[in-house]
């Protein structure tokens, strides 16, 4: 009997655990299925994300607030967001170096902040985290309760999130001019959309969605801040962008996937299994390549993706 | 008149780069001034410092050539730090399993055992890439996690030095060290391949039809493909060769720096050597004169480190400045630089 419990509980943590894990990777990856279905192919993912991890830690361990760290983290994403899009719409630079060069910048940035603000310590610098929402009712059914109606509220707005985004992409005339804009933006802007300012938007929602999904690791998950904090979570939620197909029910579906791999990780590490962690460690990026697989021949870009768009040219 | 508007605009790259890593420096309450001496000191105040520069250099050089022969060929292989330590991983190996052997011997095989595992490093992205359509970004990045989490993983095991307890391989024969070039400093025969390998990647790419038809698919895709050369094939190609070059790297910083694999030999070596060929604009020659420069970038702030206490974090952000800088700079000054009457 007792074992059965433990059983259960160790399922139970596992599935929470899960869906913690996947918030980050979905927040991320909404952004940049907006992003992408307007044509912007937006590699600096990491660095927005590291900077929304950042500057979210840095105004809630400053002001000891969490809303003031949430909103912090949404402005860290949105500044490494607005050098992307002002890069590569004003000067048509190609967005993958631009991407490229940004996660630099923001790696660059947050460590030498960091360090210059903290010094060489050895106690770690802690901010306040949000505590899970228990949801009256719904909480109390057994099992699906504590998964799914007992965490913070960055889970239940990552859900809102993905029903918000639905909506915008299939159900409003905007949507559709998003769409039409990655697909073909000389045809939408004869036609009288506005090319650049709807990709200027589209960067607005990827770095505020991208900088909350990195301050989830900071005021959720972690409470406190290191370099290079995300370790490779930017480039994950592009993987599962892909997957998802750019849907954002596909997207918050992947994210679960490897938000499973990456729970499953840890849980294996404590196990004691006698095997080196980097076998663990190694898993989440294992399972993002096998995913990738079976995505291959099924996954139909946006035919403009990551094309600089000049009105002048042919 | 066309080199004096390049001359100026990377003067004005110059400038402000200075301008950023002064703001950040005097923002963060160090002291400018000695930030500014202890940089110059460390890169232009001793032989040891511009031996340093040139060690630094040389895996820059190896991995950003490879980075660049994928460029050309339109292979975003972002995947070199990954093949780095697959090359390191080779040689290792032979230094480990293979039997005692003359020193020209040994080294050789290593050297094609490091290629050859760096490339198939890269050549299973390159693959994905040029049959199924995968985007070898994200692939080649995966690939970095896998392949440090492999080292991980066979220092502790297979590569493990059984007398101690740290996770380190052996040290390597003696057979397996490339000599030191200018003792006492830690300069080493691998920055010899680097310039080896650049004089041929220069030959290869510039003047052979295979490296013709590399720079064509790179070119124009379409262009390619309707005068019969095969986009799959030169793809494939390129990525073998690219990480080919980035598994050299590792070979070499096990054979001149560090004569045993561990963890974290590379600091992010891979990473940067795409800055490296960006900036050198993927030609070979370009390549050198960019590693040596965002060397000496690194052993200036390695010297501000240590004596004015300033995190070497600043290089990347300053690297990130460089890069976005010089992408945009014909557009950016085109302004200024009428301005100043210069064409």
């Amino acid at each position: 009997m007792a074992e059965a419990g433990s059983a259960l509980y160790f399922i139970i943590t596992l599935f929470a655990a899960s869906i913690r894990m996947a918030v980050p990777l979905t927040l991320a990856g909404l952004g940049e299925t907006f992003s992408e279905r307007s044509g912007v192919l937006n590699i600096g993912l990491e660095g927005i994300m590291l900077s929304g991890a950042f500057f979210s830690f840095m105004a809630a361990f400053i002001t000891q607030n969490i809303l003031i760290g949430v909103i912090f983290g949404c402005l860290g994403g949105l500044l490494i967001s607005m050098i992307h899009a002002f890069m590569s719409f004003k000067y048509y630079v190609n967005q993958t170096i631009v991407g490229i060069a940004l996660n630099f910048f923001s790696l660059g940035l947050t460590s030498f902040l960091f360090l210059a603000y903290f010094g060489r310590t050895t106690t770690v610098p802690q901010c306040p985290v949000v505590k899970p929402i228990k949801i009256p009712l719904l909480s109390d059914i057994p099992i699906v309760g504590d998964v799914l109606f007992n965490q913070d509220i960055f889970v239940y707005f990552t859900v809102f999130a993905c029903f918000v985004s639905y909506i915008i992409l299939y159900k409003t005339v905007w949507g559709t001019n998003i769409d039409s804009i990655g697909e073909h933006p000389k045809a939408a802007d004869t036609v009288g959309l506005n090319v650049k300012r709807t990709r200027y938007i589209t960067a607005i929602i990827n770095g505020c969605l991208g900088g909350l999904g990195g301050a989830y690791l900071t005021l959720a998950m972690l409470g406190f801040f290191m370099e290079n904090i995300t370790s490779g979570k930017g480039f994950i939620a592009l993987v599962v962008v892909i997957l998802g197909r750019r849907h954002p029910f596909g997207v918050l579906f992947a994210a679960l996937l490897v938000g499973a791999a990456e729970a499953l990780q840890y849980r294996l590490q404590t196990l004691g299994l006698g095997l080196p962690s980097q076998v663990f460690i190694m898993l989440p990026y294992v399972v993002t390549v096998i995913v990738l697989l079976f995505s291959i021949g099924k996954s139909g870009d946006p035919a403009a993706l990551g094309i600089s768009y000049k009105r002048s040219s042919r | 008149m066309k080199y004096t508007k390049e001359l100026v605009s990377t003067l004005i790259i110059i400038i402000v780069t200075f301008l950023i890593a002064a703001v950040l420096i005097i923002v963060a309450k160090y002291d400018p001034g000695m930030a500014l001496q202890s940089f110059f000191y460390g890169i232009f105040g001793s032989l040891h410092g511009f031996a340093e520069i040139m060690v630094r250099a040389t895996p820059l050089i190896l991995a950003g050539l490879g980075v660049s022969v994928a460029f050309s060929t339109g292979f975003f292989n972002i995947g070199a730090e990954g093949q780095l330590y697959m090359g390191a991983i080779a040689i290792t190996c032979v230094g480990v399993f293979l039997p005692p052997m003359p020193a020209m011997l040994h080294i050789a095989i290593a050297i094609i055992a490091g290629f050859l595992l760096g490339g198939i490093w890269a050549v299973i992205p390159g693959f994905l890439k040029a049959k199924y359509g995968v985007s070898e970004i994200i692939t080649t990045i995966m690939f970095n996690y896998i392949a440090i989490n492999i080292v991980g993983i066979l220092v502790r095991t297979v590569l493990k030095n059984t007398e101690s307890a740290l996770p380190y391989s052996p040290v390597m024969p003696k057979s397996l060290s490339f000599s030191l070039l200018l003792y006492p400093t830690r300069l080493h025969g691998g920055f010899i391949l680097a310039i080896v390998s650049a004089v041929l990647i220069y030959i290869i790419m510039k003047k052979t039809t295979i490296g013709y038809e590399l720079r064509v698919i790179g070119f124009n895709k379409r262009a390619g493909t309707c005068s019969g050369i095969s986009v799959y094939k030169n793809i494939v190609l390129a990525s073998l060769i690219s990480g080919g070059l980035a598994g050299l790297a590792g070979v070499s910083e096990i054979a001149g720096v560090h004569h045993r694999l561990l963890e974290g030999i590379s600091p992010g070596y891979g990473y940067i050597a795409i800055i490296v060929a960006l900036m050198g604009r993927n030609h070979p020659l370009g390549v050198i004169i960019s590693a040596i420069g965002l060397s000496a970038l690194q052993v200036g702030a390695n010297s501000m480190q240590r004596q004015a206490g300033i995190p070497t974090s600043i290089t990347s952000v300053l690297m990130g400045v460089i890069v976005l800088l010089a992408l945009s700079k014909n557009i950016m000054f085109s302004g200024l630089l009428k301005k100043m009457r210069i064409k």
